[in-house]
């Protein structure tokens, strides 16, 4: 069809911009973003280059409702055409009680085709989630309520907080990790989100204050959180992009604040997953709703620090 | 407060500090010290305080350890079993336990203190909104109960945590309602709780 055709060149166009903008040289400014028009028709999975860290974002899923297992089948579809090797979990991962049957009915049954595909799911905690599941194989927290761990290829780190119960250790861990991590990309993940448009919940302000100025000072690009049952990617916040991908379970449809100035792209009408690919300084991005439909896409460039490589 | 005093205390919690090195303990029990305290008599209470949970974490750790460890990579049934199984065990042992052991009366208010200065700052209210978010509470409490299952834990703000005396890894606040209480995260059990620690 012609107009579907003049729409890819035009995604082709503006993402081609979006790299090159990235070659402009060394800078310590903001991440830089471009989404373009969105929801697009029909899943067109990123660039999905060889090569490159394909990963998913997920959060407030396990509660073994109809919601959580399609968009679960819709993340299995996906994988079929995007080999995404991770899924990164922002936490509320299992609802409610946590027996061993839980666990099946509210992770291992609905994820089992990507489980058994050898994908990798990494935990972090959420406010309803119990301490144990840090110790549970198939979250990969190795016993640990935070952590930080080096994606398998390119050069990314994700940091992974527990921001139920942030302790002046973790503060301090988190500076040092931050400090001594020399990964292109840093990526911080964690429950609470330091913006959001909730009307529920909303920008946790405190926890903003201690956590934002070591995202800027020690050059963390994205931040991707939960808690909001929504869909939200929030316009560049001191350089940094914050996403809520609350959206994996039950919904909050409504729950955006139609207001909110800080709003770049809100979506609480279906569950959705956070599709990610980063190849070298370029993020791309495609929020997946369990039809199918892409509701957000764009492409970010990290931040860079002076003496960086342009 | 007065020097000998500031002395006698840290003498006092060096001592227990070694005390489990003396009985062979294989992990040093750390001992912490809180910033609340403010007068000597807010020292006693925190040692206090410190001291109990000491006794609680050795008791913890010796019936952890006649458990089999629970491994990094463990099945949601090793993780059930672990915990139900610790919960009950410490239960026991802890079978005449009542509310007030570690939040005794003067914790309580320097608690309440406490917490009345963090919340009476330009900041008080977006703290307090932070803790009672998603926090309903429960009608009824009792030390040695399992944390209900259905409510999610509170949310603790850096700015709590930092004035709250420091715990061991094992154990954390956690508001439930208006109440503060203590919580062994691994065997989900109300070790103490204090009430209307919120206004």
């Amino acid at each position: 069809m012609p107009l579907r055709r003049l729409a890819s060149l035009l995604m082709v166009a503006v993402l081609g911009a979006c790299t090159a903008r990235g070659g402009a040289g060394p800078t310590a400014g903001p991440a830089q973003v471009d989404a373009p028009k969105s929801p697009t028709e029909g899943v067109v999975p990123l660039p999905n280059a060889k090569g490159s860290l394909k990963f998913v974002v997920l959060g407030d899923f396990g509660n073994a409702a109809r919601g959580e297992y399609d968009l679960a089948s819709r993340m299995a579809r996906f994988h079929q055409d995007y080999k995404f090797d991770l899924v990164v979990l922002v936490g509320d991962n299992l609802y409610g009680s946590e027996r061993p049957q839980d666990f099946k009915q509210k992770f291992e049954v609905p994820y089992k085709p990507l489980l058994d595909a050898g994908v990798k799911f990494y935990g972090a905690l959420g406010n309803h989630d119990a301490r144990e599941q840090r110790f549970y194989k198939l979250f990969n927290m190795d016993g640990k309520l935070y952590y930080s761990m080096k994606a398998p290829n390119e050069k990314v780190r994700f940091f992974m907080l527990d921001s139920t119960y942030p302790v002046p250790e973790q503060i301090a861990w988190l500076e040092k990790e931050l400090h001594d991590t020399n990964e292109d990309w840093k990526i911080a993940v964690f429950h609470h989100p330091l913006y959001s448009s909730g009307g529920r919940h909303g920008s946790d302000l405190k926890l903003r204050e201690i956590l934002e100025p070591l995202f800027v000072k020690y050059n963390v690009s994205v931040a991707f959180t939960g808690h909001d049952h929504f869909y939200e990617r929030v316009k560049p916040q001191h350089g940094i992009v914050h996403f809520v991908v609350g959206s994996g379970g039950q919904l909050a449809i409504g729950d955006i604040d139609k207001r909110s100035t800080i709003t770049a792209k809100g979506f609480d009408t279906d569950n959705v997953f956070l599709a990610v690919e980063i190849a070298g300084d370029t993020m791309t991005f495609n929020a997946v709703s369990s039809s199918g439909t892409i509701v957000d896409s764009g492409t970010i460039e990290r931040r860079k620090q002076p003496g960086d490589a342009p | 407060m007065s020097n000998p005093i500031r002395i006698l205390v840290a003498v006092g919690l060096a001592a227990t500090a070694m005390a489990p090195a003396c009985a062979s303990d294989p992990a040093p029990i750390p001992v912490h010290r809180t910033k609340m305290a403010v007068t000597p008599t807010d020292e006693q209470v925190a040692a206090q305080f410190d001291a109990r949970m000491k006794d609680y974490l050795v008791l913890h750790r010796r019936i952890e350890d006649s458990l089999p460890k629970l491994p990094k990579d463990a099945t949601p049934e090793q993780l059930d079993k672990n915990q139900r199984h610790l919960g009950e065990l410490i239960k026991a042992e802890r079978a005449g336990a009542k509310q007030g052991e570690f939040f005794s009366p003067g914790m309580q208010t320097l608690v309440k203190r406490t917490m009345d200065g963090v919340l009476a700052g330009p900041d008080g209210k977006t703290i307090k909104a932070s803790i009672m978010d998603e926090n309903p509470g429960v009608p009824n409490l009792s030390v040695n109960d399992r944390y209900p299952d259905a409510i999610p834990l509170s949310t603790m703000p850096p700015q709590v945590l930092d004035h709250l005396p420091k715990l061991d890894e094992d154990i954390e606040y956690r508001f439930i309602g208006k109440r503060l209480a203590l919580i062994d995260a691994h065997a989900h059990i109300i070790i103490d709780f204090t009430d209307n620690v919120l206004p």
